[in-house]
């Protein structure tokens, strides 16, 4: 018996470490490339860690491409496209969940059945009615494709958290005098703030990661964001792969922060409804 | 729940105008212009009917594209299988660093693409990669490999992809896995299966609907995927060798302007993709039926 025990205990850590190598292991390579001076990147045999760590490749990212430009596009737009799908799918799960009106649930499925296109197969008519409407090279443009693309998702995973709210908490308020909306915002609103922190990790990691939309949408170098802006620094000279990587760095830290600030929230919004991508 | 049909409609209809404005007319004005011959910029159309499917039958492309997005979508699925099934099993064991490991275990996923394929194009490099080196250095190859030349392409992108997004099977595993009733473990411990049977008996049926959803979900997604594909090897060079229809209908509309032909590319892979489903749901149904 004690044997066999010690032989679950070897697997599990064995296999615990080998998974630990698969999901950290590049990140580490990553983080580890972008300190090293350009003679250690070329070494051979390669170092793991860097012998004489420097900041020279964030130094001339920052200083001699755009990057900065790409970021500060990509805040603007992913933040701008959390606030917006935020209250245009609460205002909809709202009216879903607390209102009765004939095909309401047909409305739902239709919703529903929308989040089943990749923007691959629509994309060229978007592009389209885009330069139709006049906003082709806008950030408005990629904000409202975000914003359409995520809110199937996020009024799905809204309204199952409204449905699980009572009502009678929301009619004591208002027995108590308030009016709806500060029953709303005062009581169904607090209860849901998982569901609203889980709809907003999804819309900002597919806001911020998007390629598509914005290699489609944007043409002038202004308006680029971090993934197009960065495939252009890749693609334009021989590669430096210090100065890559440091921009790898620079561009998950804000993904990683977010996700590990609210990622405890985020397993209730998995189990609600499934991440695309 | 107030009977107050109005104030419903009009909290839906910021979504509803968004979703019909910006998805479902785009769908169907794309079935339209998948019937002419458009230019992406200009104006000018001309109804050319059924001719750009016609064409595409006759497409050696078109073809290339299809094997290689089946050879794409099917073997990063299979291998998102092999490795996040296992892995979510390992993570609903109890042992201590498991909660740290589980987040771990979420960043491929939760790091953008771009730098996922940054990263990968660096560990590959022919010259100073990492894998090379270390496959010299193991005497598992005499002399580095040219991972992103036309001969591994596929084999880089298959590995950066399965990467990224085994993550996914590995958290909508885990999630089934704790709800399965600990019961129904014990039960079979105590009538002596090994950990084989015990997955065989009670894991795989507990979580065939998962699965069943898994498989689904990723294929349709790895079959559509665009970013990780296109970022590989961009448009030029090797970039034919991984040529997935997706990446196929884009060059037809932004590289060629072809703005009629890639909207029959995106119905073509609408219809695939529906046929698929339609397909694997009865297959699936017939098996629960012999079950």
């Amino acid at each position: 018996m004690r044997r066999r025990g010690a032989g679950r205990a070897a697997a599990l850590y064995g296999g615990g470490l080998a998974l630990l190598l698969v999901g950290a292991f590049p990140l580490f390579w990553m983080v580890s490339t972008s300190l090293k001076p350009s003679g250690e990147i070329f070494a051979t045999p390669p170092r793991l860690i860097p012998a004489h760590p420097t900041l020279e490749n964030f130094r001339r990212l920052l200083a001699d491409t755009s990057f900065l430009t790409f970021f500060k596009n990509s805040v603007i737009v992913s933040f701008t496209t959390v606030a917006l799908t935020l209250v245009v799918s609460a205002l909809g799960a709202y009216g879903l969940t607390r209102f009765s009106f004939a095909g309401r649930d047909k409305v739902a499925g239709l919703i529903l059945l929308t989040y089943m296109f990749a923007p691959i197969m629509i994309i060229i008519p978007f592009y389209i009615l885009v330069r139709l409407l006049g906003i082709a090279n806008t950030r408005l443009a990629l904000v409202l494709s975000y914003t359409t693309f995520c809110l199937p998702f996020c009024l799905w995973l809204l309204r199952a958290f409204f449905q699980s709210i009572p009502l009678e908490l929301e009619e004591a308020a208002l027995v108590d005098g308030a009016d709806r909306g500060r029953a709303v915002w005062h009581v169904v609103l607090p209860l849901a703030l998982p569901g609203l922190i889980a709809a907003a990790i999804f819309t900002f990691i597919l806001a911020y990661n998007d390629f598509l939309f914005a290699l489609v949408l944007i043409s002038s170098d202004e308006l680029k964001t971090l993934p197009v802006g960065v495939n252009d620094l890749f693609n334009a000279t021989i590669v430096d792969w210090g100065m890559i990587m440091a921009a790898g760095v620079m561009i998950t830290a804000p993904a990683v922060a977010f996700f590990v600030a609210v990622q405890r929230y985020l397993i209730q919004g998995w189990g609600a409804g499934g991440v695309k991508g | 729940m107030r009977k107050n049909a109005l104030a419903g409609w009009l909290l839906l209809a910021p979504a509803l105008a968004l979703l019909g404005g910006l998805v479902l007319f785009p769908i169907i004005y794309n079935a339209w212009l998948s019937l002419h011959d458009k230019h992406a910029f200009l104006t000018v159309q001309t109804f050319v009917g059924l001719r750009h499917y016609v064409y595409f039958a006759h497409d050696e492309e078109f073809w290339n594209s299809f094997y290689y997005g089946v050879v794409y979508a099917g073997s990063t699925m299979a291998l998102q299988l092999v490795l996040g099934i296992p892995a979510a099993l390992l993570l609903n064991e109890a042992f201590r660093g498991r909660n740290l490991l589980r987040g771990v275990v979420l960043f491929p996923y939760v790091i953008p693409t771009i730098v996922a394929v940054m990263l990968w194009k660096w560990l590959l490099n022919d010259s100073y990669g990492l894998v090379n080196h270390l496959l010299v250095t193991a005497g598992v190859v005499r002399v580095p490999l040219a991972w992103l030349g036309k001969d591994y392409i596929m084999w880089s992108l298959v590995l950066t992809s399965v990467w990224q997004f085994f993550p996914f099977v590995v958290v909508t595993y885990l999630a089934r896995l704790q709800t399965i009733p600990p019961e129904l473990y014990e039960a079979a411990t105590v009538d002596g299966a090994t950990a084989w049977r015990r997955f065989m008996h009670v894991t795989l049926p507990q979580t065939r609907n998962v699965l069943f959803v898994i498989v689904l979900l990723r294929s349709i997604w790895m079959f559509t995927k665009f970013d990780t594909v296109w970022l590989m090897a961009g448009e030029g060079g090797v970039s034919r060798y991984i040529r997935t229809l997706p990446v196929y209908a884009y060059a037809r509309s932004f590289t060629y302007l072809q703005a009629g032909m890639g909207a029959a590319l995106a119905v073509i892979m609408f219809v695939l993709l529906l046929v698929a489903t339609a397909v694997y749901f009865r297959v699936f149904r017939q098996e629960e039926a012999l079950a």
